[in-house]
């Protein structure tokens, strides 16, 4: 087969069944051999449109064994059969068909999305002698991108929420400035009694502290959501440890979580990313939080060391939560696994963690016996 | 508080509620305040009335507060003028009128902060209003014109700088 023949005769010389150079056993081995090592689910099928070989992997994709698959047409194993029944309309006229994501049925019936390609296959005389299907599992990629397209939508609400942080900032000084007045006007009031000015007093004072709340968490949402650009940064690890836990202080307040800072003497300055390991150590103590909720027995706590190894930090946050089963040690850093109920978790949480870890040259990972607790040990280059 | 009596304060800001409160608390604290809610109105009103000291919100519709402290304090140099800033805006706010503002607050501002620039504000601007007025003075007495004449100059200058 010389390069010249493929320029002269582009369409029908590849799909002829060419006078192999092996014998018709060593042909077959060799097919074979491809068809058990393959990756791609392939299908070769007869003058009849029934498949004859199929690669090994099919019964992975398709959950059938390679012998129930041999003997059946291809439009049984489609999950679209009109869709196949057009493919197969051009695969007649033109010789091949492509489809970026055909979805094939699997045993147990749901649909496997594959990028397909059928190319017909005719011997030396043009008659047809069948067809190769080639199909590669896109499921996952499938389910990224519609992630991607959930966390693009996330990422535009984040774009938004300081705009609204700075709208929500103005009602939030009239409020105060309102309370500021009353407090005035009650202190100076002269037909008030005591208690009842007393009263006001406290409960205007509550107002103020509460006004001062919804300030210090807009101020802190708008560092949190400001542009994430690696830029690199030094910055000292035990503020940002510190920043971080203060983000989250309503909740941890709320579901009565204690946090516990363990961290080497002084300041520790380092040059990474202080944003996005912020992110990083919201999301792992947010985590935590869930899991002492789950658990439910009170008295949680999270507590978080820091030591130097070498030319790394070292972080570990120990919590006393719910820990984390075997089963699910090793896939919680999957990209959507999740053990949360449905609609809490997305299953993006810690996978965007170990990236970003890994982005900054650093390592992840977690340490928990079930019901005991999880501690998440973060290592981190002390210079990017 | 008839140390403040006397403190005459130009409030800009679009955000009428907030103003009417903080008008309020001013005055009842003993500031004499004029609330004013565009750029355009204050500027309208410092022609016509004499303040120590403007507070003044960067971000408005129509005439922003840098533009506004310039024609405010073009029409009474000696006015001290406080900006409002939003979070993030104060690189901006800081670069645009450097040399003219007599301080920044952060929005939202704190009440008891607030009090006590303006306090400061109004301290900055008597000294050098002073400074200014005996310079003055002095540039007068040493014009070698008589008692009387002498007398009379002051007492036009007292008009111009408010001193009593």
């Amino acid at each position: 087969m010389e390069s010249t023949d493929h320029q002269q005769q582009p369409k029908e010389f590849p799909r002829e069944l060419p006078e192999s150079t092996l014998g018709p056993a060593a042909a077959g081995e060799l097919l074979q051999c491809v068809l058990q090592n393959t990756n791609d689910l392939v299908f070769v099928t007869d003058a009849d449109d029934i498949i004859v070989s199929v690669s090994k992997t099919a019964e992975e994709i398709l959950g059938y064994e390679r012998e129930k698959i041999r003997g059946q047409h291809p439009k049984e194993l489609a999950g679209d059969s009109e869709e196949f029944e057009r493919m197969t309309a051009v695969l007649f006229e033109e010789g091949t068909v492509n489809r970026s994501d055909f979805p094939f049925r699997h045993a147990d019936g749901h649909l496997v999305y594959c990028d397909v390609s059928f190319v017909a296959l005719k011997d030396a005389k043009g008659t047809s002698t069948g067809c190769v299907v080639i199909a590669r599992d896109i499921t996952e990629w499938k389910n990224f991108q519609e992630e991607l397209i959930r966390v693009d939508r996330l990422a535009e609400v984040g774009r938004t929420v300081s705009g609204t942080v700075h709208e929500i900032n103005n009602p939030l000084a009239v409020i105060n400035e309102i309370s500021g007045w009353m407090e005035v006007v009650v202190s100076d009031s002269e037909g008030l009694n005591e208690d009842d000015r007393a009263d006001l007093k406290t409960s205007i004072a509550k107002l103020l502290e509460q006004a001062s709340r919804c300030r210090n968490i807009a101020r802190q949402m708008l560092g949190f959501v400001r542009d994430t650009g690696p830029s690199g940064d030094s910055f000292d690890l035990h503020e940002l440890l510190k920043n971080s836990v203060s983000f989250i202080f309503p909740e941890l307040k709320s579901k009565d979580v204690e946090v516990l800072f363990d961290l080497m003497e002084g300041p520790l300055q380092m040059h990474s990313e202080p944003r996005m390991l912020e992110q990083v150590f919201v999301n792992l103590l947010t985590n935590a939080i869930h899991a002492i909720d789950e658990k439910g027995d009170g008295a949680g706590s999270i507590q978080i060391n820091t030591r130097l190894e070498e030319t790394s930090v070292v972080i570990s946050f120990v919590d006393n939560g719910t820990g984390i089963a075997p089963k699910d040690q090793k896939k919680i850093f999957e990209l959507f696994y999740t053990t949360k109920p449905s609609g809490k978790g997305t299953g993006l949480g810690l996978p965007i963690c170990r990236n970003i870890i890994h982005k900054l040259g650093g390592a992840i990972h977690v340490e928990s016996a079930f019901w005991k607790g999880a501690t998440f040990v973060v290592r981190i280059p002390l210079r990017r | 508080m008839s140390e403040k009596a006397d403190i005459k304060v130009l409030l800009v800001d679009d955000e009428e509620t907030l103003l009417e409160y903080l008008s309020k608390r001013l005055l009842r604290e003993g500031f004499t305040v004029k609330a004013t809610f565009s750029g355009e109105e204050a500027v309208a009103v410092a022609d016509e009335n004499a303040f120590d000291v403007a507070v003044v919100d960067l971000k408005m519709p129509g005439m922003d507060g840098v533009e506004t402290q310039k024609q405010l304090k073009k029409i009474q140099p000696y006015l001290q003028c406080i900006v409002l800033t939003g979070h993030g805006a104060i690189d901006t706010a800081l670069e645009s009128g450097r040399h003219e503002a007599f301080e920044y607050l952060l929005k939202p501002i704190e009440y008891d902060t607030l009090v006590g620039t303006i306090k400061k504000a109004y301290e900055q601007k008597t000294q050098v209003q002073n400074a200014k007025f005996r310079e003055e003075v002095e540039d007068i007495y040493r014009s070698g014109r008589g008692a009387r004449g002498i007398k009379k100059a002051i007492g036009k200058l007292r008009n111009i700088y408010g001193i009593d």
